[in-house]
């Protein structure tokens, strides 16, 4: 199961130097980042026809490449009036971009780059920082206690299986999944009654319904809503 | 500039140049005094506590506020300054105590803010 952060994650330049690439796609901490923000120095800035080329420095590494895409036909950001706006070296900067790689160099696209005028933005800026990781460390530990659910292809149909099923198959008995699957489901706010369980499993007495929904909830899968005879699932469909 | 820049510089407060003997460092401070010679200058801290920082060269400007220097611990716990900059403080003041706890907070968890 992918895990994409969608908001746009603060990091230090150590820490998008770091991040793993697959394919397409960079990780910390095995979340998917895409739109990150930075705070640094400009310590270098070179200005080309189709964009300008800075040097941003956080003190957490060597200063990182930050690319700035210049449209000479819009105006974009603070680049107005048709001039392009190079910010001067010593200005502390917040840089929010995409992370890129291109031949085992790390760069950032940035998409706005504003000169930073009150500098308790970039103390703020380092604890949103700690902040942000720590959650995100935070949420990975709670997903992968979670057994991954199954689709429900491979076991939906009693016969695929067989008999009771009681050899869990990625953490799940067979009545379980199915139980699990109804619930899921389920369009109605309130949840699935453990009534309409019975009414939809015939194959399954209320106890073996009861036992099923009693792990499910122990595992994080499902949570009751109104009363303890009705539940929904945790994940978000 | 120098190689110091191409390297990880760890944030500091005086309480840990002690330790970072050697090691190049940031420093942010408030200016207390300059040196008549212009080749030293003195910062204190968020904690009120004061650094030394040593130049090459005597400074060629008027410097105070809050400065942010990059340089090396040298064996009397004093900054070997390789760069300095001037946080502005047109609009807001800085807020040094701040800045101090939020140094304790990236000591105390160095995976979530690291240094290389």
């Amino acid at each position: 199961q992918r895990m994409r952060s969608q908001n746009i994650v603060p990091c230090t330049v150590s820490q998008l130097l770091a991040a793993e690439q697959v394919d397409e796609t960079f990780r910390i901490r095995d979340v998917e980042i895409s739109q990150v923000t930075i705070m640094g120095i400009i310590r270098h800035a070179e200005k080309a026809p189709t964009n300008i080329l800075y040097k941003v420095d956080d003190m957490t590494a060597a200063p990182m490449d930050v690319r700035q895409w210049v449209d000479t036909d819009v105006s974009t950001g603070f680049l107005t009036r048709g001039e392009n706006v190079v910010v001067p070296p010593g200005t502390y900067v917040k840089v929010a971009g995409h992370l890129r790689s291109f031949q085992n160099k790390k760069s950032l696209v940035a998409f706005r780059i504003m000169p930073l005028e009150n500098m308790n933005e970039f103390t703020t800026h380092i604890l949103e920082i700690v902040n942000a990781h720590m959650i995100l460390r935070k949420n990975l530990m709670v997903a992968s206690r979670v057994p991954q659910s199954f689709s429900s292809a491979g076991i939906g149909d009693m016969g695929g299986y067989g008999g009771g099923g009681s050899l869990p198959v990625n953490g799940l008995t067979a009545h379980q999944s199915q139980v699990l699957n109804l619930i899921k489901n389920c369009p109605v706010p309130e949840g699935m009654s453990l009534q309409e369980l019975k009414l939809q499993l015939h194959n399954m007495s209320m106890p073996t319904i009861k036992q099923a929904v009693e792990f499910l909830s122990s595992e994080g899968h499902i949570y009751s809503t109104v009363d303890d005879d009705h539940y929904k699932s945790t994940d978000a469909e | 500039m120098g190689d110091i820049h191409e390297v990880p510089r760890q944030r500091i407060a005086t309480a840990h140049l002690a330790q970072n003997i050697g090691q190049p460092v940031c420093f942010v401070g408030r200016i207390e005094k300059i040196h008549p010679s212009g080749k030293l200058f003195v910062l204190s801290d968020g904690e009120g506590k004061h650094t030394t920082v040593e130049l090459n060269e005597p400074l060629d400007e008027e410097l105070s506020g809050v400065v942010e220097v990059v340089g090396r611990v040298t064996n009397q716990a004093t900054i070997m300054c390789m760069s300095y900059v001037q946080f502005r403080e047109d609009k807001s003041p800085f807020d040094l105590e701040l800045y101090n706890e939020a140094l304790k907070i990236i000591h105390e968890f160095p995976e979530y803010f690291p240094f290389g």
